[in-house]
């Protein structure tokens, strides 16, 4: 599914460049629930964001699904997130102006799917998501888990393959977390491949294969295919 | 996205944000409102008088004053007196004002004058009489009107006898005009004639528009109006305070003053312009700036560069077009205030709405593009961690 082979980013500041990945080379097999985990300022997010594309590499190669995107455009990217990548921010990242089924449609959108369509879909990724009864709500009329699902309906709303998370309960109590991560794993249950970038052990257990950094290094590490 | 998406999200945007939205429309709006008014009390004037010098013969002469000239019903008997070549002296208002019966309404050329003016030769009457002294001197609410007036409020019928309403007053018809026809002097066949008391107290003013005088010949009618110029110089002091000059006289002033006046239409609208699009800009430029997270989010679940632009785009549109549509409504309101507070006639005209419609979509176009095509610029990841 994701094969990177010495991926780099420098950050330009001031001061001289900034580092964040070091020659990062792993492969995610189709349908794993992986885990990226390491210190704060390891570079976990840096890289996440080069898998969505949201952010270009200095240098290295990335094969997605089969296909050589190192090479891709800003509309490429799009394109790609659109259809093969559903992405769950930190901050939940919802629209203020929209409802949760506004901000669930969004993907669907910009996929020009009619707006019956992608009204019912929408309605019913949210009722898988035990939501149905907040569908008109406003983000800011929703607790913290009830964004974050959101969120991740959002994410799902258009089945994309691949579901990349950063730090999906981070934000959240631990119960609710765990929640969250039932839910992450049913989703993996049903054949999607899942990449979780968090800092706890317990949902790193529960992964079947661990990318561990430092410094922007991968460190070789048992479920890892390391660098 | 598709372009009714866009026109939906760009619809709520300025929705959710009404009082912001009508400040960043306010100069559109004053820009398109003053150019329908300018157009309109343009084509009055131009209208009113043209409709006189069209109308009567070449031996007529106009004394008209410049502003801030006294100029009374007075000077009727002054010029009787200093002019003995004169064969008929009539006094003049005009104005602009709506015609109404019933459910029917119509703007017309509203004529205050005397008896006298039928002398001058332009008044064939289809039916009932002209204006007769004793209208004048009871004040009597008496109407004549022309022949498209007629026909556009009465259609084929007769309507000597029957009421109209005009300047806030109910009217009786007296009489009807021929259709003047093709050619010269057809604004005579929108006008309506009223006793001139009459007009000067609906309209509040005694200042006269303009005084006529007729001479029996064009030799006479040369004498008098270098005996009226001497007198009126000597008695303001300046040439311009009163100006005495004959139909092509009038006529060349007339087309000299209509090009200088599309010019300052022009300039005036241009300069709206420019300050609506700046205030457009603006406000785009805020917009993008408050939203770049949005634009982070849109982009990361797949949005283009261009369905960026166009929902920005599409925003600054829906700000400029609502703008021209108020600023026609406001031009509306002030087209009919403009003949009772400034004492001047307006008519207007629909080509003026379409100038607007056009003016608004190019300003929203124009000012639009750059804040929108900064926003689709923004990489999605600065855009995501902009904060705020
Ligand atoms: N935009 C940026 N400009 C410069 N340096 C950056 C930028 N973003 C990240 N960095 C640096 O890159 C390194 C990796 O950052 P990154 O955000 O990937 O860490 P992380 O592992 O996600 O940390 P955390 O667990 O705190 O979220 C850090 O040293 C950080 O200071
Ligand atoms: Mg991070």
């Amino acid at each position: 599914m994701i094969r990177v082979e010495r991926l780099v980013k420098d950050y330009p500041m001031a001061g001289g460049t900034v580092r964040a990945l070091h020659d990062v080379s792993f492969e995610i097999p189709t349908g794993s629930l992986a885990a990226i985990m390491g210190q704060s300022g390891s570079g976990k997010t840096t890289l996440l964001n080069l898998l969505a594309g949201l952010d270009g590499p200095t240098s290295g190669r990335y094969w997605l699904n089969g296909r050589d995107v190192s090479g891709f455009g800003v509309v490429d990217w799009s394109r790609e997130r659109n259809r093969t990548i559903g992405f769950v921010f930190q901050a939940f990242n919802l629209l203020p102006t929209l409802s949760a089924l506004g901000n669930v449609e969004l993907p669907l959108v910009y996929r020009r799917v009619p707006p019956r369509q992608r009204r019912e879909r929408a309605q019913a990724v949210l009722e898988a998501m035990g939501l149905a009864h907040r569908a008109h709500h406003r983000p800011t009329e929703l607790s913290g888990g009830q964004q974050q699902r959101v969120a991740i309906a959002r994410a799902l709303v258009g089945d994309p393959p691949l579901l990349l998370a950063d730090e999906p309960t981070g934000n959240l109590d631990a119960e609710t977390g765990d929640e969250i991560l039932n839910l992450l794993a049913a989703l993996n249950g049903q054949g999607r491949t899942i990449v979780i970038v968090t800092h706890s052990p317990e949902v790193a257990a529960r992964c079947r294969m661990v990318l561990q950094m430092r410094d922007g290094r991968l460190l070789p590490t048992a479920g890892g295919v390391g660098a | 996205m598709t372009w009714a998406d866009s026109l939906r999200t760009a619809w709520a945007g300025m929705w959710s944000s009404k009082l912001r939205a009508l400040l960043t429309m306010l100069g559109v709006i004053i820009g398109v409102a003053a150019v329908i008014t300018l157009v309109a009390i343009g084509n009055g004037a131009s209208q009113a008088v043209a409709s006189r010098i069209e109308t009567l013969g070449t031996n007529v002469l106009f004394v008209t004053p410049g502003p801030g000239t006294p100029f009374t019903t007075r000077q009727v008997a002054y010029i009787r007196d200093n002019t003995p070549v004169a064969r008929v002296v009539v006094p003049l208002l005009n104005s602009g004002g709506q015609l109404s019966v019933g459910t029917s309404t119509l703007s017309a050329l509203v004529v205050g004058t005397t008896p006298g003016y039928q002398a001058l030769g332009a008044i064939h009457l289809a039916a009932g009489r002209f204006l007769a002294p004793a209208d004048l001197a009871l004040n009597r609410d008496a109407v004549v009107l022309g022949a498209n007036v007629s026909q556009a409020l009465f259609g084929g019928g007769n309507p000597v006898g029957a009421h109209v309403s005009l300047l806030g007053q109910r009217f009786t018809v007296v009489g009807v005009l021929q259709p003047v026809g093709q050619g010269p002097g057809t604004s005579q066949d929108n006008s309506v004639f009223i006793p001139l008391p009459v007009a000067q107290f609906l309209l509040s003013t005694q200042k006269l528009s303009a005084v006529l005088v007729g001479a029996s010949s064009p030799l006479a009618a040369s004498q008098a109006q270098d005996l009226l110029t001497n007198l009126y110089t000597n008695r303001f002091g300046s040439a311009s305070s009163v100006t005495v000059a004959s139909e092509d006289q009038v006529l060349a002033t007339l087309s000299a003053t209509r090009a200088t006046f599309t010019n300052l239409l022009a300039g005036t609208a241009l300069i709206s312009l420019v300050v609506g699009g700046i205030g457009i800009m603006n406000i785009m430029l805020v917009s993008v700036t408050e939203r770049t997270r949005e634009i982070g989010v849109r982009r990361a679940v797949g949005a283009v560069p261009e369905d960026v632009v166009l929902q920005f785009l599409l925003e600054a549109m829906v700000l400029s077009l609502t703008g021209g549509a108020l600023g026609v409504g406001a031009g509306l309101v002030m087209v009919r205030l403009a003949p009772v507070f400034l004492k001047t006639p307006a008519v207007f005209t629909p080509s003026a709405v379409v100038l607007a419609f056009v003016f608004s979509t190019l300003v929203g176009l124009v000012f639009g593009l750059y804040p929108a095509v900064k926003a689709s610029r923004l990489h999605p990841i600065d855009a995501l961690r902009h904060s705020g």
